[in-house]
């Protein structure tokens, strides 16, 4: 026998039983969502995302009140020149030298490169040539653990919560939303979802349509702690600041 | 780690001395419960979502079997590795061996009371393989050599003088004490180092999700996301219990964790992770693990009348709501888990024997009970163990009752079987405290009850039970 | 768990289960609790014969010694018809909550003190549920405050009754008790077998209650009562403890004219 069969033939004679029992539909209470199938699921994921687009003025006023709490600087900016302002005077303020981006196709739409490099910043886009060779690997890393500011895009936020939700794109944007000290987060309208639920009917949907990605962040505010006599500070490990950017009409 | 749990009446006697951590643990109250009152009011139906996330638990502890069977073959799909661990010695054994056929250097982790269960990080260091806690709290321990105080704050119990000495090295006695912020601070330059060169993590896992194989993860620091990210080899570590059955279970779960543990709404973070990097992704471990480790929880799943504890997601709640913990906290506990959990799964994990000190260690208040976001019945449980120890197990060595203690109760059964007794043992009762009462006190007692005036004044028996009293009433009314 | 009826038939009529504690060290509670519920128009029946629940040996674990007393207590009020009125939420919480526990392995028994479970009430329970409560107006001047005995609270689930009965008190300045619902430390054998733990949480519940500048502090459960006036008069003060049937109790005789002031 395997590690595992004696490992789990142990268990199940714990539960009093010879045999696995798979549990059936009907014995099992409705609370947990195993039993539904991928049609459903799929319809839970529509309803999710014409929810979102059906109430999206509402949801994302709430996302945008819940993330202030959070700790999130929030902005408005009613079109793709002003969200490339913003983001030009978030990198003014902080003396920003280098910045790094991911490769989310609304930051090359609101045009943040020519906004970025004219304030004297370098910027790296987090792609490489094709190649996971252990240098590039490498470079990225520390390109991300040197830059000043990350930006990303972002998949969905979260009304309940005050969240952004990332996905991980081609390029490396898991890094540069977590080592730089500020992370600026660009949001179209219309990708707000009601709250955790929505979020993980998506995911689940995704899971059995064989397309689930890797790894999903949710974050919801500046890195905290309050392990030193239960005050909090920011910024442990991640970010000490965070800005959204709510594209809207994007 | 190896308990200690024999040692629980000095340790907390210890603790209950010292002003310093009393105030300090005030904390887990003013923070943590506080916290989720707040967040509890501010969540419309969280009654319900209790009772959801009572019965997601129960499901899936009484088909462990099966969604181990599911998880282990969605991680392997998912380009996982999985190796079942019967105990912490076979863990840890497989994880070290891994560190060295990987050619580790550096490993950092992330928090994991199961990690504790193995001594993982002591263990690893003394390997020659650089292994730095990077939770914050959980770092301050390990520069403090210490074991965790409470399950969401390892580090509590810490002044800010104390954590100053661990973590600035400049700082000497007589220097202004820097403050929360600057301490942070330096926490995070000295780490920020260690994450960069990690080649490999180690984690916990809040949440394993049976139908697609993947862990979740919940931190507010984003150690948790390094650790996920940086390294090329990730190892996740988990007790068997901490399965769900569905992806779509995260939503309520997710949220009676984090509201129970802190009252927030949600932490900085929740990363999913769905085992190593994709084909088509650049970014993130090439390699993933899964250790899923029994270490003793067997007998907490083949013993029906404590089967419930497996239900425990670690949230820490009961320990918030606890006037014991409160007292004499973390370390009297003796072993990984503290607090009214730690009391019921503690002596059913490493032995009942040296271990009735800690369900003996209540006042049954039922407020971990109340707290709980699965809606566990630790006082129910806390008796059963009561039980075994008295008189009830089948093991002679657990029934650890003394003799005198065992006669006590059986003169009281006697002396309550009937009327005339009861009056009778009442009466001798007063004859024999009342030349050591004061206007109806007494400052100073007899065994059993010596304990009592150690500290209290203990009333007299009364002049007259209520029964005399009633009957003369009634005789007095007929007159 | 018996019933809260929204609409009860208002009983004339019930069973006193005095708890072997109030039986013989607190016996002033058992006779204000007769008069409390005779002042509502309650006749009130004594069995001789009761002695005790069971609850301290079986809360130490000793189940066999608990089981025979229990099995006596259901022998001697399974024979009441009406409701039975204990002033305790702990015994109340041991007969409806806890049988169940002790009698596991007897189907028959558990049926059994189910029936009794089903008519018996804690005091303040029983007022409240069936008179209201603002059925008992009396007359008391005095500082107090309220601590929320925990079985009662939790086991029993009566919360702000009481103290809605106490408001109905004319003269009675009642203050918030900050952290009410936290424990005494008195948990019956615990008190005595780690009086260490049980001083250092009954420390933090009395200087909770010195802060509140009361005179005195009610409580429904004589235990609690005990452990907090033990250990206030250690400590010197003068704060009174008095269990919530006897402030009734005082204050019903105070508004009838008869009976001093406080």
């Amino acid at each position: 026998m395997t590690d595992r069969a004696k490992f789990i033939a142990s268990v199940t004679s714990s539960l009093g039983r010879s045999e696995v029992l798979s549990p059936s539909e009907e014995a099992a209470d409705a609370s947990t969502a195993v039993f539904e199938n991928a049609d459903t699921a799929k319809a839970n994921a529509d309803r999710a995302m014409s929810d979102a687009s059906e109430r999206s003025d509402t949801l994302t006023a709430q996302m945008a009140a819940m993330a202030a709490t959070n700790g999130w600087k929030v902005h408005r900016a009613g079109n793709p020149e002003d969200a490339a302002d913003l983001i030009a005077s978030i990198c003014e303020q902080k003396g920003a030298k280098s910045v790094l981006r991911s490769n989310h196709d609304v930051l090359s739409q609101i045009g943040v490169d020519s906004a970025v490099t004219n304030t004297g910043a370098t910027l790296g886009v987090t792609e490489h040539d094709g190649e996971n060779s252990e240098a590039n690997i490498q470079d990225a890393k520390s390109a991300a653990f040197t830059a000043d500011i990350g930006i990303t895009g972002v998949d969905y936020a979260i009304a309940e919560t005050g969240t952004v939700v990332l996905h991980p794109r081609s390029g490396l944007s898991r890094l540069v939303s977590l080592a730089p000290p500020t992370h600026i987060a660009v949001l179209r309208s219309g990708e707000v979802l009601d709250s955790l639920d929505e979020l993980f009917a998506m995911e689940r949907n995704d899971y059995l349509s064989g397309d689930l990605a890797g790894s999903m962040n949710l974050i919801s505010g500046p890195s905290k702690t309050a392990d030193i006599e239960g005050t909090t500070v920011t910024g442990i490990h991640g970010p000490l600041e965070v800005h959204l950017i709510i594209l809207e009409n994007g | 780690m190896k308990p200690q749990t024999i040692n629980f009446r000095s340790k907390a006697s210890q603790t209950m001395g010292d002003e310093e951590v009393q105030q300090a643990i005030e904390h887990v109250y003013t923070g943590f419960f506080k916290g989720r009152l707040v967040a509890a009011a501010d969540t419309p139906d969280w009654e319900e979502l209790r009772t959801k996330g009572k019965a997601i638990k129960d499901h899936t502890i009484a088909h462990l079997d099966y969604y181990l069977g599911l998880l282990a073959d969605n991680v392997e799909k998912n380009g996982g590795s999985v190796f079942f661990a019967e105990d912490a010695e076979e863990a840890r054994k497989h994880i070290i061996d891994l560190a060295h056929a990987r050619n580790i250097k550096t490993v950092i982790k992330s928090k994991s009371m199961v990690s504790e269960e193995m001594a993982l990080a002591e263990s690893l260091n003394d390997e020659g393989i650089e292994t730095v806690e990077t939770d914050l709290g959980e770092y301050i321990i390990q520069l403090a050599n210490e074991t965790p105080y409470h399950l969401i704050a390892p580090a509590v119990h810490k002044s800010r003088k104390e954590v100053a000495e661990l973590l600035d090295d400049d700082f000497k006695e007589g220097d202004r004490v820097p403050d929360a912020t600057e301490l942070t601070m330096m926490a995070r330059e000295k780490l920020r180092g260690v994450f960069e060169r990690a080649d490999m993590s180690v984690t916990g896992v809040n949440f394993a999700v049976a139908e697609s194989g993947s862990i979740a993860l919940v931190t507010n620091e984003g150690n948790g996301r390094m650790s996920t990210t940086v390294p090329r080899v990730h190892v996740a570590v988990m007790g068997m219990e901490k399965i769900i059955p569905s992806i779509q279970d995260l939503s309520t779960m997710l949220r009676i964790l984090i509201r129970s543990a802190t009252g927030q709404r949600i932490s900085t973070y929740v990363t999913m992770v769905n085992g190593a990097r994709k084909p088509d992704e650049e970014e993130g471990p090439e390699e993933f693990h899964l250790v899923i480790m029994n270490n003793g929880r067997q007998k907490l799943l083949a013993d029906p009348q404590m089967r419930e504890s497996l239900n425990c997601i670690r949230c820490g709640a009961c320990l918030n709501a606890c006037p014991v913990y409160r007292k004499v906290g973390g370390h009297a506990y003796g072993w990984v888990y503290p607090g009214p959990i730690g009391a019921i799964v503690t002596p059913v994990m490493t032995g009942l024997k040296d271990a009735s000190n800690l369900p003996a260690a209540s006042s049954l208040c039922g407020a971990c009970h109340d707290a709980c976001p699965v809606k566990i019945n630790i006082p129910r449980m806390l008796l059963e163990l009561r039980y075994r120890s008295a008189e009830g197990s089948t093991d002679s060595a657990e029934r650890t009752s003394s003799a005198s203690e065992r006669f006590v109760w059986k003169s009281w059964r006697i002396g309550m079987m009937g009327r005339k007794r009861f009056d009778y043992g009442a009466k001798l009762a007063r004859l024999i405290l009342r030349p050591l009462a004061r206007n109806g006190w007494l400052r100073k007692s007899p065994p059993p009850i010596s304990g009592w005036t150690s500290t209290r004044d203990f009333p007299l028996i009364a002049a007259g039970s209520l029964r005399s009293r009633l009957a003369k009433r009634r005789k007095k009314a007929k007159s | 768990m018996p019933e809260n009826p929204s609409n009860p038939t208002i009983p004339d009529r019930v069973t006193l289960f005095a708890s072997c504690m109030v039986d013989q060290l607190a016996p002033a509670v058992g006779e204000s609790t007769v008069d409390v519920l005779e002042h509502l128009g309650v006749t009130v029946d004594f069995l001789d014969d009761q002695t005790c629940c069971g609850q301290p040996a079986f809360n130490s674990g000793f189940r066999s010694e608990a089981f025979p007393v229990a099995t006596r207590f259901i022998e001697i009020f399974e024979k009441v018809e009406g409701p039975i009125v204990v002033p305790s939420g702990s015994c109340a919480a041991m007969v409806r909550n806890f049988y169940g526990d002790l009698f596991r392995d007897d189907e028959r028994m558990i049926g059994r003190a189910r029936n009794v479970g089903d008519h018996l009430y804690e005091l303040t329970e029983f007022i409240s549920s069936f008179f209201g409560t603002d059925a008992v107006v009396g007359q008391l001047s005095d500082d107090a405050t309220y601590h929320k005995c925990c079985h009662l609270l939790r086991e029993i689930g009566i919360d702000e009754q009481p103290i809605e009965m106490l408001s109905n008190i004319d003269g009675l300045n009642l203050t918030p008790l900050e952290r009410d619902d936290v424990c005494c430390g008195f948990g019956g054998a615990f008190s005595v077998k780690m009086p260490d733990i049980s001083s250092a949480i009954l420390d933090e519940k009395l200087d909770y209650i010195e802060s509140t500048g009361a005179k005195t502090v009610v409580a429904a459960d004589t235990g609690c009562v005990y452990q907090m006036q033990g250990g206030l008069r250690r400590r010197g003060s003068d704060v009174q403890v008095v269990h919530i049937a006897e402030i009734l109790a005082m204050s019903i005789r105070n508004a009838s004219g008869a009976g001093a002031k406080r």
